[in-house]
Formats: C-alpha cells, structure tokens, sequence
C-alpha cells in the first residue's frame, strides 16, 4: 500500500452557531482502500462527508486531494476533480431511465453540455461508457426502465452507478445499505468489496458488521471529535470505543 | 422523432396546416387575421416563459421585461424616419436583449423559488417605471414608430409588413421556429443537463455541473426569444408603451402557460389561444368579463391535470 494519501484532511472543524459539529479531525484516505467510519448518531460523519465533497465549508482547517488544497473550491469542482459521492437519502433523477440517469454522469466529463442543437442520444460512446458503470453494478437488466419504478434496493446500486460514471477516484459513500433487507445488502457488500480494489472508498454506515466485514481501516468519531483509527481488529478491542456505544455503564436503568 | 410526444405532433399537423389557411378564409376581414397575429405573438412569449418555468424550473414574475424590451430597445437605436433592415435589427434586439438577460439573470438566478419570483418581479416593476415616468419615452403613453423596417435581403424584398397578412405569416413562420427551437435545445445535451437541474439541482451539483452557468445559459435564451415577441408587438401596431412591460403581462402569460399544460410547450399555444379566444369573446357579451373569465380558468385548472395539453395527452397517448 503507498503511503501518498489521495484526499486528507487537517484540523477539519464545523462549527454551526457555536455548536461544535465536527471538531479538529485529521484522517487521511489511500487509494484502494476501504476507509469505514462509525459512530454513534450525531457523531458527525455525515457532516465529515458533507465536508469531504464540498457541500459545506468548513470553519476552519484543510481538505487536501492529490496533494493540493481544495478547501476554497466551488461545490461543483469537487466532483471534476474525482470526488464522488452517494447520498444517505436516495439521490436520483426518479423520472428518467437508469441508463440516462448514468448519462448525466457521463456527459459532465465527455463535453457537449452547451451543444443547444445535436439531439443527445447522438452519441454512442457516451451511452456505452454508461451503459459500463451499470454493468459494475449489476443493473444492466433495468438500464432501459424508469428509474422511479425500480425497486429501493436498485436505486442504491443507480446511485453508485452514477459515481461510478462520472469516473471519480474517491467515492464517498453515506449509508449505502440504509434501509435495506439483508439480501439487498449482501448484494451492496459483494459490490463493495469488488469496489475497493479500484478505488479509495469512504464508507459511512451504521451496518456494523458490514463495516467490520469491509473495512480496511476503520475512524470510530465521537460527538464530532475523532476517537481512533486502526484496523477493525484494533478498533474492536479498544476499551474507548466499547464505552463510546455501550455509554460509561454508571448509568441506572 | 423531433416532437416526440403524439399529442404534439397532432397538434402540429392540425394547427400548423390550419393557421396557414385561415387567411383565405378571412380573407375580406383583416381584423381576424391582425387579432389572430397579435395571438401568434403571444403564443411565441408564452412559450418563452413556459421553456424558463416548466423545463428549468425557474418562476420568473418578470418576464414581461424583456416584451417591453424588444419594442424599447428598437425606438433606442433604430432611427426615426428612416426604414431599417427587420433581420439585421432582428439580430440586434435579441442581442441587446441577451445582454441584459446576462446581467439581471447574473444577479437574479443567486435566488431560487420565491425570492427568485420577487427578485424578478422587482427588476421588471424597475424597468415599467423607468420607463413610464421617462420622458424621452413618452412616459405613459409610450413611443410611436413611424417607419416600419423593410424586409429586403440582398435587395429582394420578400414581403410588407404593412400588409397585415404578409405579417401574419411572418408571425406564424416565428411561431413555427420558436417551437422548433427549443425542441430542438430541450432534446439536445444541453438540454440533458437543464432537465438534470430541474428534476435534483443538488444532484446534478454533485455530479461536477456549474448548473448557475447551465441556468443562466437558458434564462438568456428565453429572454432573448422574450424580447423577439415584444419586438413583433411593436411592429404589428406601430407603438411601444409601458403596459407591455407590466406585471400583468407577465401573470396573463403564466396563466396563460398553465392553462396551456406548463412545460409542454406546445400547449403554450393552446393556452394562449383559448385564453385570448374567451377574453375576446366574453368580452363582447357582458362588461364583467374578467369574473366569467376567472371562474372558466379555474374550472379547466381543476378539470384539466397539467392544463389543456395534458388533458389532450391523457386522452391519445393511452395505449
């Protein structure tokens, strides 16, 4: 594993009116591997993500992707850079094809987005190259159905499809499996896993065994401070992390 | 398939053919054909906005602006008494037009839904009082032209736009092309990304789009076609006057898009002429008019789910 970490993070701080969100954390994300990151509600990863992809701005401290500061760019640019994420609500376009629901994706980097006049099923590449990102995920078969009337697990997998197709090297992914039954998670699982081989994952997800069964690296947060990092076999045994969810055991029920 | 919904190509085989008639018919009446003009061009500014309101999801009260425009900008730079050429004219007005669409959109499209209906009324109640209380413009009672442009290419002169039939196809042939156009732009990649933007703006962000740049690509355009409409107004009776650029226009248009079916485009003709056709023709049978007027349209709103179009759709696309 290289040791040049791909998107890092120093001294991230939100602060929303004095209520400390997420305060001074430091995490880096190497390529190629599963970056898992837990916590009890309110812990702040979804805000560490919203951070992550340039939805919020941070208060203070630094997002580093590739090396440069990325910190100051606009919401939009974080995407062509390569940092692409799903969302923890199903975050789709409900009235069009799966296949051109990837097609969006696409475009973005193919050009042709003010072309006013050539019809858009004009080109071919574009289609195939979307028509890729749905065979990895495997929903090659719904490519042509509408994406509102696919089932909720599939719309997860569209959702992936879709990052996968704007071509990104980092996938921040909010709680993919949230909502589902265990089939449709094993299904997102095996994805993952085939995923992780590509590309830098972070995974947020409430799922603890799917967590413990994916991640190469585990960040267990804690109202918004950063409590460790280490392997799922560190972080499991380390006593911090069992007070953290199991609370100090002084309370009296 | 350009017009890819039957409803649609019904309608453009059926109203297109017809309206190309209606001039021999009336042929003894040229208050028909100059009512049924004024209708063509409406349709063309309803259709604008119908492209800003249901494809880009942008709610603009101040669309009426850029009408009044198209007739200010040519009383600014075309010479008094002296014929100017309508196509080069044509191009300088939706130029102007867009320019200005660029600047108001720049600071108008930061908003979004009801601060973007105020922002836009508020520029356009800007521009009415300019230009009523203006007096190189005639304040109230506006401008008029007395030459009209002449239509020549090359020297060829094609036809008069003071033949009031002559004009009414230059109207209908506009009329045609808008609705070409913009399905042609909603088909095209562009139009991919302003149908993305509609549907999930956060999304489409999230995707790597500017969708400011895509929003004020689209305001711009429809501005422009805006002010191409107001500028045929002008033409067709010779004046310019404040009441064009007046928030009432812009609602009648909304309404008129609404009750056409929003979005659909097409329907923004069905919608202007059955709107004109019950103003026109309830207006000869009672004084009170706007009562009978708004009781029907909130009877077809509830009657009809996504206005005249929709209802047309409803009936022939079911398989």
């Amino acid at each position: 594993m290289n040791n040049n970490p791909i998107l890092e993070t120093e001294g991230l701080c939100k602060h929303w009116d004095g209520l400390k969100a997420l305060d001074d954390i430091s995490l880096k994300f190497h390529d190629r591997e599963l970056h898992g990151i837990v916590g009890p509600n309110g812990a702040g990863k979804s805000t560490l993500l919203n951070l992550l992809c340039g939805h919020y701005k941070p208060t203070s401290g630094r997002i580093i992707h590739k090396g440069e500061p990325i910190d100051a760019i606009k919401p939009y640019a974080y995407a062509r850079r390569g940092i692409g994420r799903s969302f923890q609500k199903t975050n789709i376009y409900p009235s069009a094809t799966c296949l051109e629901n990837c097609c969006v994706a696409v475009q973005r980097r193919m050009g042709g987005s003010f072309d006013f006049l050539r019809s858009r099923n004009r080109q071919q590449v574009l289609e195939e190259i979307a028509g890729d990102a749905l065979d990895k995920v495997g929903l090659s078969a719904r490519r042509d159905e509408v994406a509102a009337h696919i089932s909720y697990g599939e719309q997860r997998q569209l959702e992936i499809a879709m990052v996968l197709a704007t071509s990104p090297c980092v996938l921040l992914l909010d709680e993919p499996m949230a909502g589902m039954g265990h089939e449709e998670s094993q299904l997102i699982i095996e994805l993952l896993k085939k995923l992780k081989r590509e590309y830098c994952i972070v995974l947020v997800e409430h799922d603890m065994d799917a967590v413990f069964e994916l991640s190469d690296k585990l960040t267990v947060m804690v109202d918004g401070r950063h409590l460790t990092t280490g392997s799922v076999d560190q972080v499991r045994d380390d006593p911090r992390v069992r007070e953290a969810y199991l609370g100090q055991g002084d309370e009296v029920y | 398939m350009l017009f890819n919904k039957r409803t649609e190509r019904y309608f453009v085989w059926v109203f297109f053919p017809l309206a190309l008639l209606m001039p021999l018919f009336l042929e003894q009446n040229t208050f028909y054909v100059s009512k049924l003009t004024t209708v063509m061009i409406f349709a063309i500014f309803v259709m604008s906005l119908d492209y800003l309101v249901g494809r880009c999801g942008l709610i603009t009260l101040g669309h009426a602006m850029f009408y009044g425009l198209g007739g200010y900008i040519f009383v600014m730079i075309a010479p008094e008494y002296e014929a100017v050429n309508f196509w080069i004219y044509t191009f300088y007005i939706c130029a102007i037009a867009a320019a200005v669409a660029l600047v108001i959109g720049f600071l108008v499209l930061r908003t979004s839904g009801i601060y973007m209906i105020m922002i836009t009324l508020a520029f356009a109640q800007m521009a009415y009082y300019f230009f009523s209380d203006s007096l190189d413009f005639g304040g109230n009672d506006g401008v008029f032209i007395y030459v009209k442009p002449d239509t020549s290419i090359f020297g060829l002169s094609l036809f008069d736009l003071e033949n009031p039939v002559h004009f009414y196809y230059l109207c209908l042939l506009s009329l045609f092309n808008t609705l070409f156009f913009f399905r042609l732009v909603t088909r095209s990649r562009f139009g991919r990304v302003i149908d993305s933007i509609h549907e999930n703006p956060g999304r489409t962000t999230a995707l790597g789009y500017n969708i400011f740049l895509f929003r004020l690509m689209a305001y711009t355009l429809a501005s422009a076609l805006g002010a191409y409409a107001g500028y045929l107004f002008t033409l067709q009776y010779g004046f310019v006057n404040p009441s064009m650029l007046a928030w009432t226009t812009s609602g009648s248009a909304l309404v008129m898009s609404i009750l056409g079916g929003i979005g659909t485009l097409y329907g923004a003709i069905l919608g202007t002429l059955v709107y004109e056709g019950l103003h026109f023709s309830l207006e000869h049978l009672t004084e009170h008019w706007l009562l009978f007027m708004g009781a029907l349209i909130i009877l077809m709103v509830i009657l009809f789910k996504n206005g005249i179009a929709g209802y047309l759709e409803n009936l022939l696309e079911r398989r």
